[in-house]
């Protein structure tokens, strides 16, 4: 099934810079698809239509069949998004009151969303820090907590912006082992990166952007021969002629 | 790991923790109305009573008398300004300025005040979710017909949430300038407009991405409030507040 269409998409921001151009975009239920390019090619202004933080400037994004513009609530919560920056996402005064933030702006009652914030913060092992004060966690800590409030909306398609940027090693195992395990639990997934190392190795599909434009689409092992002309770094194991591995081996 | 202020909820079981935060907001308004009447005698009593409360939170009473350094400014500018508008027997005398004892008296009398006003702010701050204090603010207001009140009240609880954050990062700045070598201006003009600039700056970008990701996670006014409700243990604390504030003002 095709959770996210895209059709001549085009965005231009207020100042009259052309953000996206023509991008043209399927993904299937399911798949773990990275988007790939340089600082300011358009990545997080894509992610940003999938759940209508922006709107097109002229074309069409569905998902699961829905126009993004028709129904935002609806999409919103099947397309959760964790920020590049997780500080300035978290608004709860403890982790469990930020996780609860999600399932009480959809008005549910209070024992399913105690339930959700109960069950999200269990996937994302978080369950004994419930009482602590969100900015005293570690970043790693702070990226599943993130995760947990998007969990809790239980949604279909999870993006990720930026996921391992400013985070330690133990971090940056933290939050791929939860995206790996969220994708082997059937949600679909889309990294937004500029670094391919950490992630390439657990995605399906590779899309490169460059300058606003969708540029390549495919496997990944055949498109790693082609990112450095559009200032993406190659993986460390292609250089040397061996196969990727992921980082949580 | 991040340095907190005082300024922002702390979880925790104390007796002010349970209160129903309508009580609270009503013991909030009532100390602050008493503290305005009371004399000596009466704000020793309000003292004492929240310095217990405070430290019944288990608040540092350091860590708040730190935060609260910048706010000494006001008060010291409000003192001065008592001491020499009030008329009264002289205390000192220098050319066309005199200082009056009224003067002195008074201007601690009110940094006194608005000192237990903050303090007590402070206290249901500590204890008290701002998603509470949105759902008691709306409680409030709903009787009161052309007013907004779930606008009012989500305003009020951003603001209360967000408190430690601008202080957070207005010392992040701050440090920054330090390192900087700003202390070696002198000019406090100077000083005050290169550290307010980045943090305006800082604060409104920092809110931009805020209400991004609360608009992801489909934020409205309308949302699952926390439940308010009240016991025996809220009527007794609002029977001993009125008492004490009575006290104080006779």
């Amino acid at each position: 099934m095709k959770i996210i269409e895209i059709e001549n998409l085009n965005h231009r921001f207020a100042d009259g810079t052309l953000g996206l151009k023509n991008i043209n975009l399927t993904i299937e239920e399911g798949t773990f698809v990275v988007i790939a390019g340089q600082n300011g090619s358009g990545k997080s202004t894509l992610l940003r239509h999938l759940n209508g933080l922006l709107l097109p400037t002229t074309g069409t994004v569905r998902v699961a069949g829905i126009p993004v513009p028709e129904n935002l609530i609806s999409v919103r919560q099947m397309v959760g998004m964790v920020f590049q920056d997780a500080d300035s996402q978290i608004v709860g005064e403890t982790v469990s009151d930020d996780v609860a933030f999600g399932p009480e702006n959809l008005c549910l009652d209070r024992e399913e969303v105690n339930r959700r914030v109960a069950r999200a913060l269990d996937l994302v092992n978080l369950l004994d820090l419930k009482n602590q004060k969100p900015h005293l966690l570690s970043g790693g800590e702070k990226r599943r907590l993130a995760i947990a409030g998007i969990l809790a909306m239980e949604p279909k398609v999870l993006v990720f912006d930026e996921p391992f940027s400013s985070l330690d090693f133990p971090g940056v195992k933290q939050v791929l082992k939860q995206i790996n395990s969220l994708h082997q639990a059937g949600h679909t997934i889309l990294v937004a990166a500029h670094d391919l190392e950490k992630v390439i190795a657990h995605a399906d599909r590779l899309v490169i952007m460059n300058h606003g434009k969708l540029v390549k689409d495919g496997l990944p092992d055949q498109l790693f021969g082609e990112l450095e002309a559009f200032g993406i770094r190659q993986p460390c194991a292609y250089r040397l002629g061996g196969e990727v591995q992921s980082w949580l081996n | 790991m991040a340095e907190l202020t005082v300024f922002g909820f702390r979880q925790g079981t104390s007796f002010l923790h349970q209160l129903d935060v309508r009580f609270k907001l009503i013991f909030l308004v009532l100390i602050s109305l008493a503290s305005l009447k009371a004399q000596v005698a009466g704000l020793s009593l309000l003292t004492l009573i929240l310095v217990v409360a405070l430290i019944h939170v288990r608040v540092s009473l350091g860590s708040i008398l730190r935060d609260l350094r910048y706010a000494s400014i006001l008060l010291i500018f409000i003192f001065v300004a008592r001491a020499l508008s009030t008329s009264g027997s002289a205390f000192v005398e220098f050319k066309i300025i005199s200082v009056s004892r009224e003067g002195l008296y008074e201007g601690a009398l009110v940094c006194w005040r608005l000192v237990i006003v903050i303090i007590t702010g402070l206290a249901f701050v500590l204890t008290t979710r701002s998603s509470e204090i949105k759902a008691a603010v709306a409680w409030i207001l709903r009787p009161f017909p052309f007013v907004p009140a779930k606008r009012i009240a989500t305003m009020m609880s951003l603001i209360v949430r967000f408190m430690p954050v601008i202080f957070q990062q207005a010392k992040e700045t701050l440090d920054a300038q330090r390192a900087r070598g700003v202390e070696n201006r002198k000019n406090p003009v100077y000083r005050l407009v290169k550290l307010g600039i980045p943090i305006l700056r800082r604060t409104f970008e920092r809110a931009d991405k805020l209400a991004l990701a609360m608009e992801a996670r489909c934020y409205s006014e309308n949302r699952t409030d926390p439940r308010l409700s009240s016991e025996i243990k809220d009527w007794i604390a609002l029977f001993v507040v009125v008492f004490l504030c009575s006290i104080t003002i006779i």
